[in-house]
């Protein structure tokens, strides 16, 4: 499997917790990473803004523009109003409105996944999976202290490998929980991490 | 370790010699891992007794708990395991085994040692005979040594595959005499040895007409001779009025075993029971005074060691390498046919009745004769051989002018090299040579283009089983999902206890 190298960074927001992040997003921590970060964001804005104003010039040209009001003047007017329109009326909406849905997709798509676990000392975890877009918000889980039965790191048949995993066993649960399911970083770090998890909530460890 | 057969199927003889055999490597101080295919339910990874870790792949399952042939979709999964796990020797199990088949061809492309064991004898005649030895010389024509259970089973496989007589070893099965002591049999000998105890005390003779019971236990398929059975029970309980049968096992010749106690009125001295499990052999075992073992075609045999073990006096049939497991005094032999064997168990009989065979001393000369740890010894011998620890001459013995072949390097040992493994392959026939020939050269490059898709370093290693340290008790966890490495928890609990208020912060990554 071509895995994208896997990073672990910790963070503490408060003296009793601990948010461990699994990602395998490029990292940005020089300059000019972070300026090309700034400037694709940017580049997938604008993108996304002329994909959407072919999208609704061709719909103005289908549906007949009295129908919605202001486009004329829209698309008359501006120069990214003209410019859709010329692409518009080149193509049939046939490939224009599948090729703007492509380019939406591709737009919102993140390209990384990142997966986090934040222990909170005395309360519980909560673990977080990011989503695949931009426009849609991580998946989380709360696990209260006095849900947890066990936490291990085991092994399992994924694809074609064998790969280590980090799990919590949930009381009244019959499937345990994995932390970090998509990225399933490496025996190493889960065993640090591990090591640190039981060092950051004691408390935990000790339910029977 | 490689097989399709092993626990939680119900056991015959492979899967506890591999969890046997096993078990004792490791205690030698060698690492062992099982691989097989997944059961209903049981998929994954678990460690049993001792750190031996089991891999349960997912795979497809066609007949008898075989897995469906795919030449090739065993290697991406087969490669990732023995790398994480830093395998060294491969040693297949059981010929009717696709898995293990596999294994030893890929193996054999990834430059490691293979072993195969074979269990079981076969025919030359009929056509699924035929197409097996086909795929066992196809994978054994690259092994680097066979072990065979019994010397009859070596001619066999030494026949079937084609293979050179030196390369082939006889190690023959064991049986854990604890597990098969007779009744009031002390249940700690140490305590109770010849010396404190003293002579052992003359055996509990048998009335002329107290009831002499005859055991069967065996699965009820044809080659394990139960059309033999059927057809001399009648026989023999109409000869010996003070005699009765238990019979254990299920199959598919049972409904007609049931139809013949019917047919003759029998069911008050045939008890059927129907299948047992293996710890339960040794309470069948001992309600009884022989052991009738009517097999038509047997490798070895360890049921009739077991017998024996617990004090049985055994009869059975005279083929495969059956003759070999047992010394004269403990058996009587019969041809495979029906007024042989009827014979036979009457000498059995009229052999109790006057008392002249010591079982209470079988006990304890099974117990000389068979152990596991002698069968481990022995197994790690010949992977030295393999490995070249042990010189040619130590190994195979002295033998000037033998014929090695041409394509062979040192002696016995394989060489890896692709060519002298089609040189090997392209032998087995006129058209299967060519076909192994493709097939070991697709596995080549599927090897290649592994070793570019999932590169060798990013493998994960896995960890050993904590052997050196003490581990505490109550850690390794019987729940069904939660069997997970000791290490990995003795890792969080060891810092929990010293890492816990410092707070340092460390990225690994």
């Amino acid at each position: 499997m071509l895995n994208v190298p896997v990073r672990l960074s910790i963070r503490r927001p408060s003296p009793t917790t601990v948010s461990y992040t699994v990602s395998n997003a490029p990292s940005r921590t020089s300059f000019s990473a972070q300026a090309t970060f700034y400037v694709t964001i940017i580049l997938r804005v604008l993108l996304a803004i002329s994909a959407l104003a072919v999208a609704v010039a061709k719909f103005t040209q289908v549906s007949g523009a009295q129908k919605v009001p202001g486009a004329q003047i829209l698309f008359e007017s501006t120069s990214l109003g003209t410019f859709s329109d010329g692409i518009a009326t080149r193509f049939s909406w046939k490939i224009v409105f599948p090729a703007v849905a492509a380019i939406i997709y591709a737009v919102v798509q993140k390209g990384y996944t990142e997966e986090s676990l934040l222990v909170i000392r005395g309360l519980g975890i909560q673990t977080s999976t990011s989503s695949s877009t931009y426009l849609s918000t991580a998946a989380t889980r709360f696990i209260p202290t006095n849900e947890i039965r066990d936490i291990f790191i085991h092994e399992a048949f994924k694809g074609f490998e064998v790969r280590f995993y980090l799990a919590v066993v949930v009381r009244g649960e019959e499937d345990v929980v994995v932390v970090f399911p998509n990225l399933l970083p490496k025996r190493r770090m889960l065993e640090d991490l591990g090591s640190r998890h039981a060092s950051q909530s004691a408390g935990i460890s000790n339910v029977p | 370790m490689i097989s399709d057969f092993f626990f939680p199927q119900p056991g015959s003889g492979i899967e506890s010699h591999i969890y046997q055999l096993s078990t004792k490597l490791i205690d030698r101080g060698h690492k062992v891992i099982i691989i097989t295919h997944a059961y209903q339910g049981r998929t994954g990874i678990r460690y049993l007794t001792n750190g031996l870790k089991v891999y349960h792949v997912p795979f497809l399952v066609v007949h008898r708990e075989a897995t469906f042939p795919t030449v090739f979709s065993f290697f991406p999964i087969f490669r990732n395991i023995v790398i994480r796990e830093q395998i060294e020797i491969v040693h297949g199990h059981a010929s009717l085994s696709n898995l293990c088949h596999e294994a030893i061809l890929h193996a054999r492309t990834m430059g490691l040692r293979t072993v195969f064991t074979d269990h079981s004898l076969f025919g030359f005649a009929d056509a699924a005979s035929i197409l097996a030895n086909k795929l066992l010389k196809f994978s054994l024509s690259d092994v680097d040594h066979v072990i065979c259970v019994s010397h009859t089973c070596k001619e066999n496989t030494v026949l079937r595959a084609s293979l050179d007589p030196l390369m082939v070893s006889v190690i023959p099965n064991a049986v854990v005499a604890e597990d098969f002591r007779p009744l009031g049999y002390p249940a700690n000998p140490a305590e109770n040895s010849v010396k404190t105890r003293g002579p052992l005390p003359p055996a509990h003779p048998l009335g002329p007409h107290e009831t002499i019971t005859i055991v069967v236990i065996s699965r009820l398929f044809y080659n394990k001779g139960t059309d033999l059975l059927i057809a001399a029970i009648p026989r023999i309980l109409a000869a010996h009025p003070n005699v009765r049968f238990i019979i254990a096992g299920s199959g598919p010749k049972a409904i007609d075993l049931e139809q013949m106690l019917e047919r003759h009125v029998l069911q008050d001295r045939v008890e059927m029971l129907g299948p047992v499990r293996h710890e339960e052999v040794r309470d069948v075992m001992v309600k009884g005074h022989i052991y009738l073992h009517p097999s038509l075609t047997e490798a070895f045999g360890t049921v009739i060691v077991e017998a024996a073990s617990c004090g049985l006096y055994v009869v059975c049939t005279r083929v495969g390498g059956i003759p070999e497991v047992l010394p004269q005094h403990m058996t009587t032999f019969a041809k495979p046919e029906e007024d042989d064997l009827v014979a036979a168990t009457g000498r059995a009989i009229a052999a109790l009745r006057s008392n002249r065979v010591r079982t209470d001393r079988f006990h304890d000369q099974v117990k000389m004769m068979y152990s596991w740890t002698d069968v481990a010894e022995r197994t790690e011998r010949v992977y030295k051989g393999i490995s070249g620890a042990l010189s040619e001459e130590e190994f195979y013995g002295s033998h000037p002018g033998g014929g090695w072949s041409a394509t062979r390097g040192r002696a016995g040992v394989q060489g890896f090299s692709l060519i002298d493994r089609l040189k090997r392959y392209y032998g087995c026939g006129i058209w299967a040579g060519k076909l192994f020939c493709l097939c070991v050269i697709v596995d080549y490059l599927i090897l290649v283009f592994l070793e570019i898709w999932a590169p060798r370093k990013s493998i994960d290693l896995a960890r050993d089983w904590p052997r050196k340290k003490p581990i505490e008790n109550g850690i390794v966890d019987d729940r069904e999902d939660a069997r997970f490495p000791a290490s990995a928890r003795v890792v969080r609990r060891r810092s929990g206890r010293d890492g816990w208020r410092d707070g340092r912060v460390v990225d690994p990554g």
